[in-house]
C-alpha cells in the first residue's frame, strides 16, 4: 500500500494543509464542497501510479485563509501559487464538484502549467435547462442525500459520515461552511465567463460524470465537454455526484486509462 | 418610560400541515406563498394600521414596526411603507423601526432617502432602528451571509454619514461604492433621527451599540439572560467612557390584557401561532442562522446563554410552545390577564430588567381584531398610566428624557 504523510507549506502567508503520497508523475486532486475527507481510497488506487498530492484549499480544514482572499477567482490565483511553491509544473490537475471548478479556473489563468486537466462532476458552468441543487439551502443532511445515487455502494459512506462528530470535526465542518458560502454563495457554483475562456484551453482533458449526478447535472458535462477544444466526456452508470467516493474503481481506471 | 407598542402583523390563514408540506417543513423561507390571499391580506394590512393609529390614541409612546421576508408571520416585508403611512395618519406618537435590514440593501443612499422622508412627513416623530435581519433576511434576498456584519456597519456609517456631511462626496467602501453621495432631501431630526438596535444578544451587536451609544432593545430574551447582556453593554460602555442606564435599554414582552384573566389566560394562547420563536413547526436551524451569519464566537455564547437560563430548549426555533402555555406564562415571558395582573407582573419583569423602552407586543398569532382593540382599550386608563409611575418610582427614564 502507499505510503501518504501530511505537510504544511507557507503560501502567501498562509500555511496550507496537504497530503501526498504514491509515485510517479504528480497529480494533483482538488477536493469537493465538503473540503478535505482525508486520504481515502481513491488517493490509495491512484497512488499506484502517480504521486498524488491532495492539498487544502484556504479556509478549509486546518489550511488559513489570507484575510484578502475572498472571492472563486482568487482561489484559482492563490492555488496557483501553491503549486509554484510546491515546485509543480506541467502535472496533471484534477478537482471534483468545487474542486473541478476550481481546476479549470486555474487551466484558463495557467494553461501551460498543465499537461491534463480531469474535471469530475464539476461545477462552473451554469446549466441551460437545470440547475445546479443548492448544498447551503438542502443542508448538510440534505446535501448528502442528493450527493449519492446510493450511499450503500459508498464503502467509506459510515467511515466519514454517520459517527458522531467530535467537537473538533464540528469546528472544521462549520469553518468549511463558512468558507464554501464565502467563495460559492453568489453568484452560485458557476462564473458567467468560464465557457467563453474555456476555449483556449487545449490541453488534453478528462470529463468524468456521474449519470445520476442531482447536484451538478450532467449537462454540465456536456457544456463543458462542448467548451473545451480537447476533450472526452465520460459517463459512470448508476452513480451521483461523486464518483470518487461512490464508485472509486471505476473512477480511478478512467483516470489510468486517460493518462497512461 | 417609553412605551411603544408593537405586532408582527401576522398572516394567519394556514395549517401547521400547511407549513409540514413546505420545502424542509419551514414557516418561513420556502413555506409557498400559494398560502397567501392577497383578499385576505388587504383587510389585514388595513386592520393592522388602523390598530396602530388607536394605540396612538389610547397612549402609547411609539408604535413599533419590523420587517422580515419570505414568511406569513410577518406581513411588513416592506416596513417602511407601513411608516410611511403612519407618519401621515398619526400625529403624536414616534414611529419606531427595529428595524431596516440593513445588509440586505444594495444600496444604503435609498434607504436613507425614504427615512428621510418618513421623518418629515412625520414632522420628526422616527426612531430609526436598523437590524443585521434575522438569516431568513440573507437567504430571501441571495445577501451572502457571510458578509452580513460588515454589511451592517458599512451600511450604517454610510446612511448617518449621508445625513449628517453636507454633499457632495464620494464612497469607496469594500461592499458600497458611490461616486455622488448628494441626496438631496435630509431628515428633519437634527443631527439625525435616533438609532436604536433590536436584538437577541449578539455579544458584538451590543459592544457595537454601546459604543455608538445606540439603546439596545431585546426581543422577549430570558430576563436573567438580558442582564448577562447587559453586563457586555455596560463594559463596552465603560471602555468608552460612560455609564449606561435605563435609557440605553429596551425590552420587548408581549402583554395581552383583557377584562378577566381567565380570557386573557385564553385569548392570549393565540401568541403561540406563527410567530418568531414560537412557530409551530421548528424552523431549519440554517434558515435562521446560515453559514457565516454569526461569528462562532458570539453564536456559542448565545446558545450557552440560552441553554443556561431559557424555558426553550431550542430558543430561536423551536417555540416557546414547547415548554407548555402554562409555564410560559407562570415565568412572565408572556403576560397576559386583567389590568390588576399585568400591571403586577410587569413590575416583576420591570425591576428586574430595568429598560427605560418597553415594548409592548399587544397581539399576534390568531389573537383577533376585536380582542386586540378590546386588550388596547384597557390600557388606556388600567395599565399605560400606572406603567408610566412605575417607571419613575423605579426609576427608568426613557431615551428622551435622558439621552442615552
Amino acid at each position: 500500500m502507499p505510503e501518504h504523510a501530511e505537510h504544511t507549506i507557507e503560501v502567501g502567508g498562509a500555511r496550507i494543509h496537504y497530503l501526498k503520497g504514491g509515485q510517479g508523475k504528480p497529480l494533483v486532486m482538488l477536493h469537493g464542497a465538503e473540503g478535505s475527507l482525508g486520504w481515502r481510497h481513491y488517493h490509495e488506487q491512484l497512488a499506484d501510479s502517480f504521486t498524488v498530492y491532495a492539498p487544502t484549499c484556504p479556509g478549509f480544514g486546518q489550511s488559513e485563509r489570507p484575510p484578502w482572499l475572498e472571492s472563486f477567482t482568487d482561489l484559482a490565483r492563490f492555488s496557483l501559487w501553491l503549486l509554484d511553491a510546491l515546485d509543480l509544473s506541467q502535472v496533471t490537475l484534477a478537482g471534483h464538484f468545487i474542486g473541478g471548478w476550481l481546476a479549470a479556473e486555474m487551466a484558463v489563468m495557467s494553461p501551460r502549467t498543465f499537461d491534463h486537466l480531469i474535471l469530475i462532476d464539476a461545477a462552473g458552468v451554469q446549466p441551460q435547462d437545470g440547475e445546479i441543487a443548492d448544498v447551503f439551502l438542502h443542508g448538510q443532511e440534505g446535501t448528502r442525500q442528493l450527493t449519492y445515487f446510493d450511499p450503500q455502494q459508498v464503502a467509506e459512506y459510515a467511515e466519514l459520515f454517520q459517527g458522531k462528530p467530535s467537537k473538533e470535526e464540528r469546528d472544521v465542518q462549520t469553518r468549511n461552511q463558512e468558507t464554501l458560502v464565502r467563495y460559492c454563495w453568489k453568484p452560485y457554483m458557476f462564473s458567467p465567463s468560464l465557457p467563453g475562456l474555456l476555449g483556449r484551453v487545449h490541453l488534453p482533458t478528462l470529463i468524468i460524470w456521474g449519470q445520476d449526478d442531482r447536484v451538478v447535472p450532467l449537462e454540465c458535462g456536456t457544456l463543458y465537454q462542448h467548451a473545451l477544444p480537447n476533450a472526452r466526456l465520460e459517463i459512470i452508470p448508476q452513480c451521483g455526484n461523486c464518483p470518487p467516493l461512490e464508485k472509486p474503481t471505476e473512477c480511478v481506471q478512467l483516470i489510468r486509462n486517460f493518462l497512461t | 418610560m417609553f412605551l411603544m407598542r408593537f405586532t408582527e402583523r401576522a398572516y394567519v390563514d394556514y395549517s401547521e400541515e400547511d407549513v409540514r408540506q413546505s420545502f424542509r417543513s419551514a414557516v418561513r423561507l420556502t413555506f409557498p406563498n400559494a398560502h397567501f390571499n392577497p383578499t385576505l391580506g388587504a383587510d389585514l394590512y388595513n386592520t393592522y394600521l388602523d390598530e396602530y393609529e388607536y394605540a396612538e390614541e389610547v397612549g402609547f409612546d411609539g408604535l413599533m414596526l419590523n420587517e422580515h421576508h419570505n414568511t406569513p408571520t410577518c406581513m411588513g416585508a416592506a416596513m417602511n411603507l407601513e411608516a410611511a403611512i403612519l407618519a401621515r395618519t398619526t400625529k403624536r406618537a414616534k414611529i419606531v423601526l427595529l428595524g431596516n435590514p440593513l445588509p440586505i440593501f444594495d444600496n444604503p443612499l435609498r434607504l436613507a432617502e425614504e427615512l428621510a422622508e418618513i421623518d418629515m412627513i412625520s414632522r420628526g416623530r422616527l426612531v430609526s432602528g436598523f437590524v443585521r435581519g434575522t438569516g431568513i433576511e440573507s437567504w430571501a434576498t441571495n445577501t451572502n451571509p457571510v458578509y452580513n456584519r460588515e454589511r451592517f456597519e458599512e451600511a450604517h456609517d454610510l446612511i448617518v454619514k449621508t445625513w449628517t456631511t453636507p454633499g457632495p462626496w464620494r464612497w469607496e467602501g469594500k461592499h458600497y461604492q458611490f461616486r455622488v453621495v448628494n441626496p438631496f432631501e435630509r431628515p428633519l431630526q437634527q443631527p439625525h433621527p435616533p438609532v436604536w438596535i433590536p436584538g437577541i444578544g449578539s455579544p458584538e451587536t451590543l459592544i457595537w451599540c454601546a459604543q455608538h451609544h445606540y439603546p439596545y432593545i431585546y426581543l422577549e430574551t430570558d430576563p436573567q439572560v438580558t442582564l448577562d447582556l447587559t453586563a457586555i453593554y455596560t463594559e463596552a460602555a465603560k471602555q468608552v467612557g460612560y455609564e449606561p442606564g435605563p435609557q440605553n435599554f429596551g425590552y420587548l414582552v408581549r402583554v395581552h390584557v383583557q377584562d378577566t384573566d381567565e380570557k386573557a389566560y385564553e385569548v392570549g394562547k393565540g401568541f403561540l401561532i406563527g410567530n418568531a420563536g414560537v412557530g409551530r413547526v421548528p424552523l431549519p436551524g440554517d434558515f435562521m442562522a446560515p453559514p457565516g451569519y454569526n461569528s462562532r464566537e458570539g453564536a456559542k455564547r448565545i446558545v450557552d446563554q440560552y441553554r443556561r437560563y431559557s424555558l426553550r430548549p431550542d430558543p430561536l426555533y423551536g417555540g416557546v410552545d414547547s415548554a407548555g402555555w402554562e409555564k410560559v406564562v407562570e415565568s412572565n415571558r408572556v403576560i397576559v390577564g386583567n389590568p390588576d395582573t399585568v400591571v403586577r407582573k410587569l413590575r416583576e419583569v420591570l425591576s428586574v430588567v430595568r429598560p427605560g423602552i418597553l415594548g409592548v407586543w399587544t397581539n399576534d398569532g390568531t389573537i383577533g381584531h376585536e380582542d386586540t382593540m378590546r386588550c388596547l382599550a384597557l390600557m388606556e386608563h388600567d395599565v399605560l398610566p400606572a406603567v408610566r409611575e412605575m417607571g419613575k418610582e423605579l426609576g427608568l427614564p426613557g431615551p428622551f428624557e435622558q439621552a442615552p
